[in-house]
């Protein structure tokens, strides 16, 4: 490796580094006791991560993003593909998922919990919500746009209808689901803490708002210190299988697509 | 354009069948009505408190917030993206802030906020900006680098001076990209803001649903839910309205 290249892997390193030596200096700075210092808040993440009842909430956590998400690519991607290949499918949705987008489907919580109570099953529903909604519009667009011509080509050599869809159009527009893909992942993330701070029953943002609202600052910046390095790391791991998922489509800048 | 009105009435038909489903649960007795209240109640109670003060008031302060936070992000986010789109320098600087910040779940940054800025608008502005910031800025960043060089070349060519340039070739070529990122903007913004007053907040539509949760008026939790569904929508389709002003004269907008 060249030393520019080295310079450029370690880059987001230094960007760390930077945005915790503003923090201290700021919270230097108001001095108050709502906001500890960088330092003080790095010293309580390992009390954090070596206690079990915490390990376990967040594990519980991370097991129900797990499920929801899975669920989430498995029903959204099939849908997305038909929505983008056939047009009647297309129309029928779109309107309802246009309505369906702008709510915040963390919002539904209270509702949910009505019915299904407070346990697993109403917050991995909230998060499958969540995610399948920008992966089946992901999956729309990339089953739009593969070229009509290799579609007829398939057809011409025999391929039925299914097996068109499996073998031309899923590989076709993958680059696109993937992309969908990991806009769910960072809302899988968002939606998991914003259900869990509504119902406080177990989970990483159990822990931050009661945290919170016991006055425990230097917990709560450590959690948020943690969950933001969880986002950081499921992109990054989410990136890597990325590039090797589609190594074949055309490179891509090297910053972040989430959201797009 | 009959095409078109097919099409539309295609699209009503989900629609309609969820509203159908949601009365024929509760016209068949599966779901008691103080669990789900029946869709003309909720319809019913958002017409009839659309137009008293309270409603308005916390109607008022969602739409404050959304347009501050997202104000502040179109901003900023065209103004860094451009900046890193041009300038090496600060590209060096920008490019590695934005791939530790952007996959950090911006909610869990809000109690911070609450603690340093305070349960009044400001933590809830910035966290609307926060999140609506990312989209924006990297459609920004990506629209300015795919200019055509030759569109550059040109302008120098006609004696365009370097500042001029930015404005009047790299702003416009990168519009059709800006716009897409300000529409993912704005639905987080509407997502993010109504969150934000569901955690810590005495006014807004979130608070409406958080207070109509703590004393189990099931039809008022409805109506908050469907009032942002309809805000996202009104403001989705003005901003599209805006594209195509904006865009005239683009190919294939």
């Amino acid at each position: 490796m060249s030393p520019r290249r080295i310079l450029s892997a370690l880059s987001p390193l230094f960007a760390c580094i930077g945005l915790l030596c503003v923090w201290q200096l700021a919270s230097m700075r108001l001095g108050t006791e709502s906001f500890p210092t960088a330092i003080e808040t790095l010293r309580a993440v390992p009390s954090i991560l070596t206690d079990k009842e915490s390990i376990r909430n967040i594990l519980d956590s991370m097991r129900r993003m797990a499920i929801g998400l899975t669920l989430a690519v498995l029903f959204a991607i099939p849908l997305g593909l038909m929505m983008g290949r056939v047009k009647a499918v297309a129309n029928f949705f779109n309107p309802l998922m246009m309505i369906i987008y702008p709510v915040p489907k963390a919002a539904l919580m209270p509702i949910i919990m009505l019915w299904l109570g407070v346990g697993d099953v109403s917050k991995t529903l909230v998060i499958f919500l969540g995610v399948s909604l920008p992966i089946i519009y992901h999956a729309f667009q990339g089953a739009k746009a593969v070229e009509e011509k290799m579609l007829w080509s398939g057809a011409a050599m025999g391929m039925s209808a299914p097996s068109r869809m499996l073998r031309i159009v899923l590989p076709a527009a993958l680059p696109e689901i993937l992309t969908g893909c990991r806009t769910g992942l960072v809302l899988a993330l968002i939606t998991m803490i914003t259900s869990e701070m509504i119902a406080r029953q177990s989970g990483a943002g159990n822990i931050l708002f009661n945290a919170l609202d016991m006055a425990q600052y230097d917990t709560v910046f450590a959690m948020i210190l943690i969950v933001g390095m969880m986002g950081i790391i499921f992109d990054a791991v989410f990136e890597k299988v990325r590039l090797s998922l589609v190594r074949w489509s055309q490179p891509r800048d090297d910053m972040p697509l989430s959201f797009t | 354009m009959s095409e078109r009105i097919n099409a539309f009435l295609v699209g009503l038909i989900p629609i309609a069948l969820f509203l159908a489903l949601w009365q024929s649960l509760i016209s068949f007795g599966y779901a008691p009505t103080n669990l789900l209240p029946p869709p003309g109640a909720v319809f019913w109670r958002l017409a009839t408190q659309f137009f008293t003060a309270d409603f308005l008031h916390d109607l008022a302060a969602t739409l404050i917030r959304l347009f501050a936070g997202f104000g502040i992000a179109v901003v900023l986010g065209v103004l860094i993206g451009l900046a890193a789109a041009v300038n090496p320098a600060i590209n060096a600087v920008v490019k590695p802030l934005v791939r530790v910040l952007a996959p950090i779940p911006k909610v869990a940054l809000y109690p911070a906020l609450l603690l340093i800025l305070g349960f009044d608008h400001a933590s809830k502005i910035t966290l609307v900006t926060a999140d609506a910031l990312f989209p924006i800025l990297l459609s920004t960043y990506y629209g300015a680098s795919m200019v055509e060089q030759k569109l550059i070349w040109s302008a120098q060519a006609a004696g365009t001076p370097r500042w001029q340039i930015l404005f009047k070739v790299v702003l416009p070529a990168a519009m059709p990209s800006i716009l897409t990122g300000c529409r993912i903007g704005l639905v987080i913004s509407c997502i993010v803001v109504f969150l934000a007053e569901m955690i810590t907040s005495s006014d807004g539509l979130g608070h409406m649903l958080v207070q109509a949760a703590r004393t189990f008026q099931t039809v008022d939790m409805f109506v908050p839910l469907i009032m942002i569904s309809l805000l996202g929508l009104i403001l989705n389709s003005l901003l599209h309205m805006l594209r195509g002003h904006l865009l005239r004269g683009f190919p294939e907008v």
